[in-house]
């Protein structure tokens, strides 16, 4: 025993540099990272800030704080916006979206991820073409399709309009996640008895259910925030989403800030609370379902 | 319960055949091994039994069923993978149910039936568990389990133990032995493993290039190989090798000499006509050299593993061919020095160099 703590290297005193340096190399690393979310936060803050100033404030004082929380904007905004039918419109319109996205797109990838040909490679290209075009190249050929289809100012119009949007995306993520699940699982699956729709049913869909937490999420991100679409397509007052409604308090010769601030912040907040509910789903998933 | 047989079968990939016509007949209740190198045609081969790969030509039968062009669920097999390929998403108990739960089974027959093979597999305890939280061994008796509930009248395992460390695989096999007594069901079996296939098999079938070499059971092909490929395949360390030559003719016996081993003259019994002058290959396994053999030779030693028990003595392998392998007992002679030691020539056998056919 004693011989062994002789042999060992004595153990130098003073300063250790390398931990020295590895904890600032950390503290800088945090500070970077502290100063991009601020950054990214400010515009959040400046808004929900704006909410609660009256109007003489916002005149005299822009971008200083407000002196009270007023919450007079926020009944004013209510009032004037039609809040809670717009955000069940969106969140109808959404949950529709995502729905549809989500099925049709996992059922879509399945066989293109496991078809290794020239027709199924080729889908794929088109699809990723979906991926890569521009909005504003869809948005007249939509109004002339959905106008002559009689789909104007309907949910179903809508809907069909952001899935038809957004399935490119959705058979992007499924194919690649599709074709990393082994084929032994599948051929397990046949000897069990499944026909083709069984094995996606019991096998293939229940190890999506990560990706396709992920998928939901950003699709409800893109349709929640949108309003090219709802702009062209929705006219009927009762069916707009609570981002045109928003929307309405940019007026053609000027914005009203203490309506258009509190709004926004109204229109944001179901997204908040589904984002950080979805959140917790995503983690559960990742740890859930994944393969091996 | 049922036997299987195979006809001329056939599998293409496009223009590529991997399998050239195969005639098999396992009996029911069998324990059949395939063994051969890799990219041989096993798993392909088992693939087909299974239906997971499409027949190119030739029929197949199970039991009186001609099951060539059946789906992998009609044809009354089972197969455990290498992967284990449990569900991931299910419990052990889901992944065991769920063949019989899809093929519209009762539930308390299914449930009946699952704690049965979990009790045979010593699962009980983890029926609730994912397979994300099993052992490599738990995870094989799962995939196991799931076979055994389905009532297969044919089991096909694809190098299920190779996924295991040492223990576990003994362990195992001999769990798989035990299941094959117990359930009385056919079982086909792909392995790389020369103990699994001696140990367990009831019958090896030897492959090369998609070709069956032999069928037989282990001590057969062992002591009787009918070409040098299944000579060499079959035991480890393999068996050796050396070019001789016909000197003398006697009755039912030749005499070779061999110069490798210092022009030894070997008598070989053999019942084919021979003539003198032809070249022959003698083959020798490791254990067949014998202190008190009647043919002395002398070999430098340049390798010695020891074993414990037994050791191997490696030589000549500075040459271009293998080197000669001697299994000792007891002995244990330093590196370098010379190895003087006999052989039993009634054990030595010959073959045919052009051919590669065992002569007789
Ligand atoms: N889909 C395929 N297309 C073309 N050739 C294939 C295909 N699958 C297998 N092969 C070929 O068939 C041959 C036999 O393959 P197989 O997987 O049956 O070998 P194996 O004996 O199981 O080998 P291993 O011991 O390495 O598992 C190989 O030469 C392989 O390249
Ligand atoms: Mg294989």
């Amino acid at each position: 025993m004693s011989d062994l703590t002789q042999t060992l290297p004595q153990v130098k005193s003073g300063p250790d540099w390398v931990l020295i340096r590895k904890r600032t190399r950390s503290f800088i690393a945090h500070a970077f990272v502290l100063t991009l979310v601020a950054i990214m936060l400010l515009p959040l803050f400046y808004m929900v800030m704006m909410s609660f100033k009256t109007s003489t404030e916002i005149a005299q004082d822009p971008l200083g704080l407000p002196e009270s929380l007023y919450w007079g904007n926020y009944m004013a905004a209510l009032s004037s916006m039609g809040y809670v039918r717009s955000v069940l419109n969106s969140i109808g319109i959404t949950i529709s979206v995502i729905v549809v996205v989500v099925l049709t797109g996992a059922m879509a990838a399945y066989p293109l991820a496991r078809m290794n040909n020239r027709i199924s490679k080729t889908i794929v290209m088109v699809m990723a073409l979906g991926l890569a075009t521009p909005n504003f190249v869809t948005i007249t050929p939509i109004y002339v399709i959905f106008r002559d289809l009689g789909l104007l100012d309907s949910y179903l119009g809508i809907v069909l309009a952001f899935a038809a949007l957004k399935l490119p995306l959705a058979v992007f993520f499924y194919t690649g996640f599709i074709a990393a699940i082994p084929m032994d699982l599948e051929e397990a699956a046949k000897l069990d008895n499944c026909n083709s729709w069984q094995i996606f049913w019991h096998v293939i869909r229940p190890l999506l259910a990560p990706v396709t937490a992920t998928l939901s999420l950003f699709i409800m991100i893109m349709v929640w925030n949108d309003f090219i679409y709802p702009l062209l397509l929705l006219t009927d007052k009762s069916k707009l989403t609570v981002m045109i409604a928003v929307y309405k308090f940019v007026g053609n010769t000027g914005i009203d800030p203490t309506k258009l601030f509190p709004a926004a912040v109204l229109g944001s907040l179901p997204l908040l609370i589904m984002f950080v509910a979805f959140q917790r789903k995503i983690m559960a998933g990742a740890t859930a379902g994944a393969v091996k | 319960m049922a036997e299987l047989s195979m006809n001329k079968v056939v599998k293409r990939y496009g223009a590529t055949q991997v399998v050239h016509g195969v005639d098999l007949d396992i009996k029911d209740g069998e324990f059949c091994v395939f063994v051969g190198p890799s990219g041989c045609g096993k798993s392909t081969l088992l693939r087909m039994i299974a239906g997971l790969e499409e027949t190119s030509e030739g029929r197949m039968t199970i039991g009186p069923k001609d099951v060539t062009h059946f789906d992998p669920a009609e044809r009354g097999v089972a197969m455990v993978f290498q992967t284990y390929a449990l569900y991931p998403h299910m419990t052990v108990r889901e992944n065991m149910s769920f063949g019989l739960k899809i093929s519209g089974e009762d539930k308390t027959v299914i449930k009946e039936k699952v704690d049965k093979a979990g009790q045979i597999l010593k699962l009980a305890d983890y029926m609730d568990r994912k397979p994300k939280a099993l052992s490599g061994g738990q995870r094989q008796r799962v995939a196991i389990g799931r076979a055994i509930v389905r009532q297969p009248d044919v089991f096909l395992f694809d190098e299920p133990l190779s996924n295991l460390d040492a223990e576990l695989r003994v362990e195992m096999r001999v769990e798989i032995a035990r299941l094959h007594k117990q359930l009385g069901a056919t079982m086909i079996y792909v392995t790389h493993d020369q103990v699994e296939a001696m140990t367990m098999a009831d019958k090896i079938v030897v492959l090369r290039a998609g070709r069956i070499e032999q069928v037989g059971a282990p001590v057969e092909l062992y002591e009787n190989p009918d070409n040098l490929f299944v000579a060499g395949f079959i035991g480890s360390p393999r068996m050796n090798f050396f070019d001789g030559e016909v000197i003398e003719l006697g009755f039912h016996q030749v005499m070779v000499t061999v110069p490798r081993l210092g022009n030894v003259v070997v008598p070989v019994a053999v019942q084919s006509e021979l003539r003198l002058g032809q070249p022959v290959t003698l083959g020798l396994r490791p254990e067949h050299f014998d202190p008190k053999g009647d043919v002395k030779v002398t070999l430098p030693i340049d390798v010695h593993e020891n074993l414990g028990g037994v050791s191997y003595v490696y030589s000549n392998s500075d040459e271009a061919d293998l080197p000669i392998i001697v299994e000792l007992r007891g002995q244990r002679p330093p590196v370098g020095s010379d190895l003087e030691i006999g052989l039993n020539p009634e054990f030595a056998l010959l073959f045919d160099p052009q051919s590669e056919e065992r002569i007789r």
